[in-house]
Formats: C-alpha cells, structure tokens, sequence
C-alpha cells in the first residue's frame, strides 16, 4: 500500500514538476504502455503474456507507461481473485505494439454494457507553442455523445469506442458530455486543464443505466512533442548597442544625411518619451 | 518483460525521490503526502504471490483527483553581484508565436509554458528587454558581462529560493539561436537567462543578438 502510495505521489509530481516533461518517452526500440481501467465496480487482475502483470487493479486507476519492446503482447484481464488466465472476464487480446509509439489500453464497456478492451494510440505529434492537444474517448456503456467546451459542442456524434481529439490553446477549458444533439450534460461540467505541448486524454467510462458515468484523465507528454517560441523580442532602444547609429548607414552622402536626421529625430523623440515617463511616475 | 521490471525499479526510486522532494517542496499540497514523507524505501518488496508482479506505477485517473499540472512560478530574480533584482511575471506568447515579455525592462518575464525552477528536468526561461525608449536601459543589460561562477537567485510563489550559478555568457546572432534548446523541457533542470545585445539595427529597431545566459543548480 506504501509502495503504491510513493509510487501515485511521485506520479503525481512528475506532472506537478516535470511541467510537460516526459518521465519516459517511447525510444525507437521500445513502445510505451498504459492501462486504464474503466469497468465499474470490478476489480481484476491483468495478465500479459499471461504473467501477472497487474495485480487487484481497481477501476478508475492508471497504470504504466509500462516501457515494452515493440511487438505482440497478449493481454487477458480476470477477476481478481483467478488463480491464472485461463478464463478471463476480457480478452484475450491481441496488443500489436509498434516501437516509437504510446498507447493506452482501455479495459471498459461496450455501448451496450459488456465488458470489453480497446488499445488506443496517444497522438504525440508535435504541437504548436502554446497550443495542447485534447483527446476525447468514448469508453461508457452509453450511445453517442456530443463534448462541449464552454457550453458550445466541439466534437460531435463520438460513439463508443470512439475518439476524437483537437488541438487548442493551452489553459483551463470547461467541458461536459451530452447525449448526441442535445446540450444537457449527462457528465460534467467540469475543467479540464489542457496542457501545453501535452496531449491530454479524458475518457468519459462507466456506465449510464448503472449512473456511475464518471471522467478519467491522462496526461501524455513525450521529448519533442512541445514547440518552442520563434524569438525573444528583448530590445528596441539600442542604448546598449556595440555599433553606432551610423556605423550600418550607406555610404552615399545623402542617404547618411537622411540617417543622421532620422537617428537625432529618435534620439530627440526618446529623449522627451524618458522625460515624460519619468514625469508620469 | 525483465527489461519492463528493471525500467520500472528503477523509475520507482526516481518517483519515490521525487515524492519527497514534492514533500520537501510545497507546503501543504496534499494531506496524503506525509506518510510518503517517512524515509523513502522503494526497494521494500511486495508480498510476492506465486510470481513476482512487476511494480507499475498506478494512480487514479480520476478527474477530480488530478495533481496540479504546473509548478510553482518564479516571482523575483536576484544577481547581488551585478545588482539586479527584479520582480518576475509569468508570461506566453505574443500574437507572433514570440515569447511575450512586458514592455518595462525592470520586469523579468518567465516561460510559463516551459520547465520552473522546481521541474525535474528542462530549462527554467526568464527574460527581459535590455532596453526601451521609455524605460531606458534595463537591468539585464549587465548580463552581458557577467562572469562564470556569478550567484543568481529565483524565488518561487511558495517562497522557495532557488540558487544557480551562472556557467556561460553568449551573445547569439538572433538567426542562429537554437530556440528548441533554450525551451528544452528535458536535460537537467538549469536557468537560462535571455536579453537582446550586440549590434542594433537603427532601421528596423531591434537588436541583432541575443545574449543567452545559462546557469546550474547550486547544490
């Protein structure tokens, strides 16, 4: 229980610190992996391979990324208390994971209520500076819905196991779940920080008929995936210049001319904008 | 699977580090952090069942039990030995895709989107104009002739002090800045401090430079 304690702690403060920074990225030989667990009240173990991987896993928990070579992992999920995999209650499934690439497996209900598993890919293309990636999937025992963002629906008709995913400047956006069509939440709303240069997944999981529909989060950053600003603007006064005014001017006589009334004239203008700035303080 | 189990260890030690460094950190953040606040021991083993069970990192996904995302924000930047001391602003970027800095060169911005002073890992980004028209010459105008071993102090929102010291001073034609490595969010966590210097172009009002300092955590 410690163990796991340290463990969801130190989770929590690598997205607390790390800021978007990966605490592990998918290399070129190796696929990362998470599981999240969204049948309600069942709590299972995971087999993969059929070893014990994940041991009285409870729903609504993450688990991973687990670190993989690229390859086919079979993956079955049984009750807690199944002496092996012999009889799952999920799978087995068949996980094709490609090195490079992230991905999160998805134990959940299908739209008609039966336990099922979906492996979903974590798009960890590069986003624009100051922009996050938000992905929405579709994990509930519930028929399509509309995502609102602030009222308005941004993604439409998502049906189970469906995703759909946007790329929006970085922030706080406030969002809820609809029936398709209609603007009444079944789920939230709620807010939903989007990270920078992150992609940030929300599975809507549980079920409607069992009114335990309920919101997960995932936060997937890798190297490479954030943009830097183009420039950093940082002068405009060139008052601590290593040239002069007129070392950059032309030789033609004229245009020096034109150069040197044009460098007094902002030397006069900055000159009266500091004297009004100070006597404006 | 051995090669997860050994990734796996190994990351435990660095989350368990981590844990209590998020411990030792903020004040008060989460009441469930003070049993991790007891002496760290990752390498406890589980009560192993037939078969070792991989330690993964498992945590709840819960919406509402989601961790604060960013790190606490420097909010003063101090250099006593070239007596500068600025407050600082947290800042993203202009209608241009340029990291936005006040127009007053007192006022140091930082990258809000990039790594802080507390990130495991990246490069914490503050910057500030060197000069203005209105304001005159700035404090970080002295940046370029600061020296190598030069004490640099940040403050954060929650009071922490945070001490590097400075290990290059460069002044970077603005076309040959490598961006991507000043906002890197991986490496080790470091400072780098940003102005405009060298030359200036009179005619269109901007430097060509940019002095790039960067500094290392004073352990």
């Amino acid at each position: 229980m410690k163990k796991i304690l340290v463990a969801a702690l130190g989770a929590g403060a690598l997205v607390a610190f790390a800021g978007a920074a990966p605490a592990t990225a998918a290399s070129a030989d190796t696929a990362m992996l998470s599981v999240l667990h969204g049948v309600p009240d069942l709590t299972v173990d995971v087999y993969v391979n059929d070893e014990l991987t994940l041991d009285d896993f409870a729903p609504g928990d993450l688990a991973g990324p687990l670190e993989l070579p690229g390859g086919t992992y079979t993956v079955a999920i049984t009750a807690a208390d199944a002496a092996d995999a012999s009889s799952p209650a999920i799978g087995p499934i068949d996980l094709p994971l490609e090195a490079g690439v992230d991905y999160t497996a998805v134990a959940h209900l299908s739209e008609a209520g039966d336990p099922t598993a979906t492996l979903f890919t974590n798009d960890t293309a590069q986003v624009a500076a100051g922009e996050g990636r938000l992905t929405v999937r579709h994990v509930a025992a519930a028929p399509a819905v509309d995502v609102l963002a602030g009222g308005t629906a941004v993604i439409t008709a998502l049906a189970n196991p469906q995703e759909a995913k946007l790329d929006l400047a970085a922030g706080t956006v406030s969002a809820a779940v609809a029936a398709t069509g209609t603007t009444d939440p079944v789920l939230g709303p709620a807010d939903v920080e989007v990270a920078e240069g992150a992609n940030t997944i929300v599975y809507a999981w549980g079920s409607l008929e069992g009114d335990n529909l309920d919101l997960a989060v995932q936060s997937v950053a890798v190297a490479g995936m954030h943009s830097a600003p183009d420039s950093i603007p940082a002068g405009s006064a060139g008052l601590v210049a290593t040239n002069g005014p007129d070392s950059s001017a032309p030789v033609w006589g004229a245009v020096i001319g034109a150069s040197l009334l044009a460098a007094a004239a902002l030397i006069v203008g900055a000159a009266r904008r500091r004297a009004a700035a100070r006597a404006g303080r | 699977m051995l090669s997860a189990r050994v990734a796996s260890t190994a990351k435990d030690a660095l989350l368990a580090a981590l844990a209590v460094l998020l411990v030792s950190l903020t004040v008060g953040c989460t009441p469930s952090a003070s049993p991790a606040s007891s002496t760290p021991t990752p390498s406890v083993p589980p009560p192993a069942p037939a078969a070792a069970v991989p330690d993964i990192p498992r945590f709840s996904a819960s919406l509402s039990e989601r961790p604060a995302l960013s790190a606490p924000a420097p909010v003063r930047l101090l250099i006593p030995e070239l007596g500068i001391d600025v407050p600082v602003e947290a800042v993203g970027l202009d209608g241009q895709g340029r990291m936005a800095l006040p127009a007053d060169p007192a006022i140091a911005a930082w990258y809000r989107f990039g790594s802080a002073p507390a990130s495991v890992a990246g490069s914490t980004v503050i910057a500030a104009h060197v000069d203005s028209l209105v304001y005159d010459i700035g404090p970080f105008a002295k940046l370029a002739g600061a020296a190598a071993g030069t004490r640099i102090e940040v403050t954060t929102a929650d009071g922490a002090v945070y001490a590097f010291a400075l290990a290059s001073t460069e002044v970077v034609p603005k076309e040959s800045v490598d961006w991507s490595a000043v906002f890197a969010r991986d490496g080790s966590p470091r400072l780098t401090l940003v102005t405009c210097g060298g030359e200036f172009d009179y005619d269109a009002r901007r430097y060509l430079s940019n002095v790039v300092v960067t500094a290392s955590p004073i352990t």
